[in-house]
This record gives C-alpha cells, sequence and structure tokens, in this order.
C-alpha cells in the first residue's frame, strides 16, 4: 500500500507525516489550486511570449540580413541575442517552478496531475517554445483549469497561443475563404492544415477508437480555420491568438455526424460535443489508469473514472477523486514504471535532495548574461536523464509505457545520477538512521529491503541501489 | 549539363522475377551484415552536397552560394569539397550518391518531416513506429539495434531491446554493483530490466580500457564500429547530425551547410576505421527531411524546399555512382516552381537496403514495413545482392 504514496505523488519526505487515510490524504489536495510554492519570480506568458518575439524577429528580421556572409558574427550575435531575450534561463525557472509544486508544496499529488495534463496536451519540441512559452502555458492554461471541467481545459489549450503555434494552425486557412481568394491573385498557394485539427481529435479529445474518418479531420480543419495569431510586421507570429474571419472556410461544417454553422462560433461548438462523446472519456480514463497503474488498464479500472466523468460533468476534481481511489484499490497488485521526471522527484523527496536552485540564486540571473551552471542545473539534468518536459518529441508527448523507456543508456543515466544526487544530500541525511526511517515510511518490505542495501558498506551505493530497485524504478 | 532521363532508376522486370522465387541463397549466407542510418535533420541540401556541373539555371539562382573547387565525381555531379572521407570512399567503389530523391512529403515542415522520414508513412504522426524498427522485427533482429543518441530514434521503434549509447560524464558504479542489481532484478523476475543491466554491466567492462567517452559522433561512429565489427554485436546503428536548416549564412565552402555536412563526413571516416575490413559487409546511408530551395534567400541561405539526396557507402555497394532520374532545373521542372524535384521515392532504396543487408524478400517489406505501397526494387541496381 506505502506505493501508493510514490504511485500518486513523489513518496514522503523526512518531514511528512505518515497519513492516517492515505487516500484522503491524496483527494484531499484536488479541490483548489494554491497559489505556487515558489517564492521567487514568476513571469505572465504574455511577457515570455514577448522575449521570443525578440528572439525571433532580431534572428529572422535583423541578423540574418546582417550577417548573410559572414557564418561566425552571425553565430556570435546570435548567441548574445539568445541571452538578451533569456533563451538559457526561462526554461530553468520555469522547471523550479514545477518541480517546487512535486517537493515542497502542500499539494505534491496535485502536481503529478499536473504534469499528467501537461503532457496530455503536450507541447513537444518544436522552435523555441519550450525555451520562452512551454512553461507557462501549463501554469496558465493547464494548472488553472485543473480544478474546472475537461471542457474548459479543452476549450482554452487549443487557442492557447503556444498551442496553436506548436500545431500549425496559423498554416490553416479555408481553401474558399477571403485569404485563399487572394492568395491566388498574387499567385501563392495556401490551403488547410490539418495538424491541430486532428491532434485535437486524436490525442486531446476523443481519440480514434471513436472511429472518425479523415473527412471529420478535414472539416475539423475547416472549423479550426481563422484561429491564429494576429499578425503584425513587428510582432511577427506572435501576436496573441484570435479569430480572423477572413481565414475561415465558410459555409457549414459536418463532423461526426453532426452540422455546424459557419464563423467564430463553430469551434467552442464542436469542442462540447467532443468532450461530452463517450469516447472522450473512456480514452481518459484509460490514460489515467496507464499513468498511475498499469499499462494496460482494463475496464474494471477505467470504470469508476467514467462514472464520476458522468456524473460530474467532467469536473476535473471529481474525475482526479475517482482515478485516486482505483489508484489506490490497485495499489498492491500493480506498480507503474515511474518516468525519469518522476523518479527523480521522487527520490529528491524521500531522502531530501536539494534539487531546486533557491529562488534567491534564480531571482539573481541578469537578462544578457549566460545564465551560471547553477541556474541552468535542472534542465541540463533532465536532458541528461532523457526526460525533458517541455521537448516531448511529438505531440502525443512523452510516453506512459514502461517499454519506451527501457533502454541502456536510459537506465544508466538513473545509475549516475542516483549517485551525484546523494552528494546533493545534506549532511543530516547522510546516515544510516535517515535511510533506515525513509525506507520504514515508505516501503511495505522495509526489512528485506535494507537488508539489500546493508550489503553495501558505503551509503552513497546504499542510495543508488535503493532508488534503482524495483520496488521504486515501479511504484 | 548532360544527363538525361534515359539514365532511369528503375527496377527491372528480372529483379522481380527473381523476387518472387525465394532462393535458398538468400539464406544461405553466413557473413553477418550490417545496416546504418545516419539521420540529417533540418533539411540537407542535396544540391550544396552534390551540385550539379554546368547547370545554368543552377548558377543563375544560387549566384552566392555556388561552390568553389569541387570535386567532380563524374561529367554531371561533383562532391562538396569539404567531403574528403566520403571522397576516399568512392575512390575505392564504396561510396555512391542517389540524387534527386525524397520521402513522399512535400510540405516543408520539419516537425512533420522527421516525424515522416523515421516512421516511413504519410500522415504525419499517424504511425508510431520506425520503418527500421519494423524492418529488424521482420528480419527478427531483436536487441541487434544500437542508438547513438538519446533518448531512443523514433526510427527504431516497433522491436524492443534495443541499445544505445550516448555516453554520460560520469563515471559508472562499480561492476559488482551493477552485478548486484542484476541479481537482484532477476531474482524479482523483472527480466527487461536483467536483460538491460546486463548490457550495461558488460559496457562498463569496457569501458574500462581508456575508450573514449566523448559524444561527439566521431568518437560515437567509432564506438559504433568497433561493435558492429563484432559477430555477436549489433547489426544496425543509427546516427543523428543536427544543423542542417541553414535559412542564414549558408554561405560556401565554410559556410554552416558545411560544418554539417563535415560532421557527417566524419561519421564515414570513424566509422570505416572501427569498422576494418568490415566495411565489406557494411551499408551506411543517410536520410532527411526534404531538401533545400535551389533560389537563395534574401540572408544567403535557402529555405525548407523537396528532394535532397542520399549519401550510401560501404562495401555492400555495387559501385562508386550517382543514380539519378535526373528532373531538370527547369522552372518547369522544378517542383511547385521552386525545389529540385524527387523522381526517386526514397523509401525504395531504404527498402531495398533492408532487404539486402536483413536477406529478406523486398516483397515481404514493401508489404509489412510500408503498407503494400508502391517503391521499387532496386537491390540489384545499387547493392550486392
Amino acid at each position: 500500500m506505502k506505493n501508493f504514496y510514490r504511485k500518486v505523488a513523489f513518496g514522503l519526505g523526512p518531514k511528512d507525516k505518515v497519513p492516517s487515510d492515505p487516500l484522503e490524504w491524496a483527494t484531499s489536495q484536488l479541490n483548489d489550486i494554491p497559489e505556487f510554492s515558489w517564492k521567487g519570480k514568476i513571469l505572465p506568458e504574455k511577457a515570455l511570449r514577448n522575449y521570443y518575439r525578440d528572439y525571433v524577429y532580431g534572428d529572422r528580421k535583423v541578423l540574418r540580413k546582417k550577417f548573410k556572409n559572414d557564418k561566425d558574427g552571425y553565430k556570435r550575435e546570435k548567441n548574445k541575442l539568445r541571452h538578451v531575450t533569456g533563451q538559457k534561463f526561462w526554461w530553468n525557472l520555469e522547471l523550479c517552478i514545477r518541480h517546487s509544486e512535486a517537493l515542497k508544496s502542500e499539494t505534491p499529488v496535485l502536481a503529478k496531475l499536473w504534469y499528467f495534463w501537461g503532457n496530455h496536451f503536450a507541447i513537444s519540441e518544436k522552435d523555441f517554445l519550450a525555451q520562452y512559452t512551454t512553461g507557462a502555458y501549463q501554469r496558465e492554461v493547464i494548472r488553472a483549469n485543473m480544478n474546472q471541467t475537461f471542457e474548459k481545459m479543452v476549450q482554452e489549450a487549443t487557442v492557447a497561443w503556444t498551442m496553436i503555434h506548436h500545431l500549425d494552425n496559423n498554416d490553416n486557412v479555408g481553401p474558399k475563404s477571403q485569404e485563399a481568394q487572394w492568395a491566388k491573385e498574387k499567385g501563392r498557394k495556401v490551403g488547410v492544415n490539418e495538424n491541430h485539427a486532428r491532434e485535437l481529435l486524436e490525442l486531446h479529445t476523443v481519440s480514434p477508437e471513436c472511429g472518425y474518418t479523415q473527412e471529420d479531420v478535414i472539416q475539423m480543419a475547416y472549423v479550426m480555420s481563422g484561429w491564429r495569431p494576429n499578425w503584425g510586421k513587428k510582432r511577427l507570429e506572435t501576436g496573441d491568438v484570435h479569430f480572423n474571419g477572413e481565414y475561415h472556410q465558410p459555409g457549414s461544417k459536418r463532423i461526426l455526424g453532426k452540422k455546424y454553422k459557419s464563423g467564430r462560433k463553430s469551434l467552442s461548438a464542436v469542442i462540447t460535443d467532443l468532450v461530452n462523446h463517450p469516447s472522450c472519456r473512456e480514452f481518459i480514463a484509460m490514460k489515467l489508469c496507464r499513468y498511475f497503474i498499469t499499462d494496460n488498464p482494463t475496464k474494471e479500472m477505467m470504470e469508476p473514472i467514467i462514472k464520476a466523468w458522468e456524473k460530474s460533468d467532467g469536473f476535473l476534481p471529481d474525475v482526479h477523486k475517482a482515478a485516486l481511489e482505483v489508484a489506490f484499490n490497485y495499489s498492491e497488485k500493480y506498480n507503474k514504471f515511474q518516468n525519469p521526471e518522476n523518479w527523480l522527484l521522487i527520490m529528491s523527496k524521500m531522502s531530501d535532495v536539494e534539487l531546486i536552485p533557491t529562488p534567491k540564486l534564480m531571482d539573481l540571473y541578469t537578462l544578457g548574461l549566460k545564465p551560471t551552471h547553477e541556474q541552468r542545473s535542472l534542465e541540463y539534468l533532465l536532458r541528461e536523464l532523457g526526460h525533458h518536459p517541455y521537448l516531448a518529441r511529438q505531440p502525443n508527448g512523452w510516453s506512459d509505457i514502461s517499454e519506451d523507456w527501457m533502454s541502456p543508456e536510459l537506465l544508466i543515466r538513473r545509475l549516475v545520477y542516483a549517485k551525484e544526487a546523494y552528494y546533493k544530500k545534506n549532511r543530516k541525511s547522510q546516515t544510516n538512521e535517515f535511510y533506515e526511517e525513509m525506507v520504514e515510511k515508505n516501503y511495505d518490505n522495509p526489512n528485506e529491503i535494507l537488508k539489500t542495501i546493508n550489503q553495501q558498506g558505503d551509503l552513497s551505493n546504499r542510495h543508488v541501489i535503493l532508488f534503482n530497485l524495483p520496488e521504486t524504478l515501479k511504484s | 549539363m548532360k544527363i538525361s532521363r534515359r539514365n532511369f532508376l528503375k527496377g527491372s522486370a528480372t529483379t522481380l522475377f527473381l523476387a518472387g522465387f525465394n532462393f535458398p541463397v538468400l539464406a544461405n549466407t553466413t557473413k553477418k551484415k550490417n545496416l546504418v542510418i545516419i539521420m540529417l535533420r533540418g533539411g540537407m541540401d542535396g544540391l550544396c552536397a552534390v551540385p550539379i556541373i554546368d547547370d545554368k539555371n543552377f548558377e543563375k539562382r544560387r549566384k552566392d552560394l555556388i561552390l568553389d573547387k569541387t570535386i567532380k565525381l563524374n561529367s554531371d555531379f561533383a562532391l562538396h569539397p569539404k567531403l574528403k572521407n566520403f571522397h576516399n570512399l568512392w575512390l575505392n567503389n564504396l561510396g555512391a550518391i542517389v540524387h534527386a530523391t525524397n520521402i513522399p512529403y512535400t510540405k516543408r515542415s520539419h516537425f512533420d518531416g522527421q516525424n515522416l522520414m523515421e516512421t516511413g508513412g504519410h500522415i504525419p504522426y499517424a504511425i508510431k513506429t520506425g520503418w527500421l524498427g519494423r524492418g529488424m522485427k521482420l528480419a527478427e533482429l531483436k536487441g541487434d539495434g544500437l542508438a547513438l543518441a538519446l533518448p531512443m530514434p523514433l526510427l527504431l521503434r516497433g522491436i524492443p531491446s534495443n541499445d544505445n549509447f550516448y555516453p554520460s560524464k560520469k563515471k559508472l558504479p562499480r561492476t559488482e554493483l551493477l552485478q548486484l542489481l542484476k541479481s537482484i532484478y532477476a531474482d524479482k523476475s523483472e527480466h527487461d530490466l536483467a536483460n538491460m543491466m546486463e548490457i550495461i554491466a558488460n559496457r562498463s567492462m569496457m569501458s574500462g580500457g581508456g575508450t573514449s567517452m566523448s559524444r561527439k559522433n566521431s568518437s560515437l561512429a567509432l564506438k559504433a564500429g568497433l561493435e558492429l565489427k563484432k559477430i555477436n554485436g549489433p547489426r544496425v546503428a543509427v546516427f543523428e547530425v543536427d544543423g542542417f536548416d541553414t535559412h542564414a549564412a549558408q554561405g560556401g565552402v565554410n559556410g554552416s551547410h558545411s560544418d554539417s555536412l563535415i560532421e557527417m563526413d566524419s561519421i564515414f571516416k570513424s566509422l570505416e576505421k572501427g569498422l576494418g575490413s568490415e566495411i565489406e559487409n557494411t551499408l551506411v546511408l543517410t536520410l532527411t527531411e526534404f531538401g533545400r530551395t535551389i533560389e537563395q534567400n534574401g540572408g544567403r541561405g535557402t529555405e525548407h524546399g523537396y528532394g535532397s539526396a542520399i549519401f550510401m557507402a560501404g562495401g555492400l555497394l555495387k559501385q562508386s555512382q550517382v543514380y539519378s532520374d535526373w528532373p531538370g532545373l527547369k522552372k518547369k521542372e522544378l517542383f511547385e516552381g521552386r525545389d529540385l524535384n524527387s523522381t526517386i521515392d526514397a523509401r525504395s532504396i531504404y527498402a531495398s537496403a533492408m532487404s539486402t543487408v536483413f536477406e529478406i524478400d523486398f516483397k515481404r517489406i514493401q508489404k509489412e514495413v510500408f503498407w503494400g505501397d508502391d517503391l521499387q526494387n532496386l537491390s540489384d541496381k545499387l547493392f550486392k545482392v
């Protein structure tokens, strides 16, 4: 049962009391969205997007022209531009905010669910979104909606600037729109870009299980045409997302057999129907079970989550509570392989590793300078572990399937960074007693585990073994 | 430009006829053959790497990007002057090029294009496995793949237990500790973990002898070459080279496109060194998402295009040659009036390569890896079958 603390959160830290009612401990964390526990600076997405604007404009409109014959000059000035716009800093700051929720907040369960949703509505590696706005998008669009309905989260994520840019909806132009006509007169070719439409169906809501066709995808793209950043000469593609009727495909559309009128309101209407489709709740229930419980969820596991969804109209706190209850009920029988980031946080929480740079250190950063090694430590570490949450390779995010994390190099990283982490611990937690207490608190078979790790004389080796035992890798 | 469209690259009727019969000779070889794929991310400019000679259309559109002192390969094509190692292979009949080829993707997004070059599919993100992984599965090559990258590239997905090597700068724990973990995994019936730990423990013994732990592609390729050479070593290796997206200062011989090409060239050199005589039983192919526009842009770079080229190396090649069904560079011959066209589906080359190296009937690969798509069997044209 104690694996439940690692399964739905990050285990119990040295200062955490053992909850008398574990399920109550978990479910009580989900009703409200508290302030961030990070005490340093937090920038709004809009401000970060403006840094992105300055970077893109400076590179594309200034440097490329100025240094067209000077490769080295171009590289040098571009590097300066990176630092002036904080390219190597912001995502580290975002990771501090993100990881504080796991390690320092009163609501680690909420944090683990936040990571789930951030990955569900993934922004994968594209342009420099990760360095500037992905983290902020996950704060302002994803986390902020975790006490709302799933529908509200989809509505907001779909027209979020980062998502629209990520999935190319700025290139999605109705072939019979005003813009398409103008383009044709000028000899340019424009048309639909199905990317975002397809992912809205496939990854974000109903999934292919619902049986939509390629024609549904095209019709969805028509509905989405016109939702794009407000373009400007200086801000380029970084303006706020708005509906521009000149790009919108005229005429009614038909998706999954239902007709929708043309215009601004149609996207919201389609989303309402998508989130109420039975395939949508089944898909989300399956993914929640896959994240917490097993690679192959059963119908019995999914059922209570689907019921809670139907009863509450997709109210996320209720859906989350149902998912946690299922995870609790199956915790004896199933252990879930933890992805590298969650594993790192489990290790840091349980064994008191000072993972996150202090707010003071982060707030010392000055634009224009290269961030220090310490200020960049989280971003570097996650890439070394092979799991940077803002750098998923594809729009379907990082995998929830164990097999995808099984490779020699990925496991080597867990060995060497477990060792590194040991030396980041404070002296007081580098004792036998500390480890005994931690194992007692967090595992159902403490005697067996202590016997295994105590074969090693060296405490740092005990640490490496403990955090690479099957009981820890799978929780 | 003397090349004409008569120089077709087509699977002949004979090939198809032969492929229908499963000659026992295919199954009887005992040599271990290796396949290496080098992914060139960002859109490799086939016309910068392998420029056409004496083409007015080309020279006019690319005034500032024309290279000096290119290496002449034949009457029609030259080689980028910095590709010295590839040129050496060429001189020894170990290097060849397919020109004006690409995967069937024409929309010019890196994002989608790189997904499709790895899955081999038509719709971005629709397929969750790589064509190489599926080919290896068909050939039952479980545990025979090596990625010189972290995480595991999509290209190799589709078969479990691939190895990867992309060394951490940190030291591995002692071998005894690794052995202990391995036995714990085995005791708990965690077979996948035990398996991985076995590979790691062996690796730690190997790397004790001061082998380079650098992540430079040239070092990784030396390591890979040494592994591929072993009779029980991997049979497939995958590399990644970034930086081909040169919108600005692409430059000539010393431009930024050259830097990435030089990195690719260093892989050829180190692989050859590591493989030693086993280069004879190896085939190396490059893979990119698209080529670049013929016209230079305002920043003396190039934009995303369509047709590109594939570099091929190794002793399984028939001969040094530039293979192409050359489409021409006149405005009307260009794809959408701006890009070098692709006249050969690049997947035909990859399918043919897998057929040759994995010794599997081309038709089975076509059907089971590429969904029966219309691909040509070029095995007997390009490779020693």
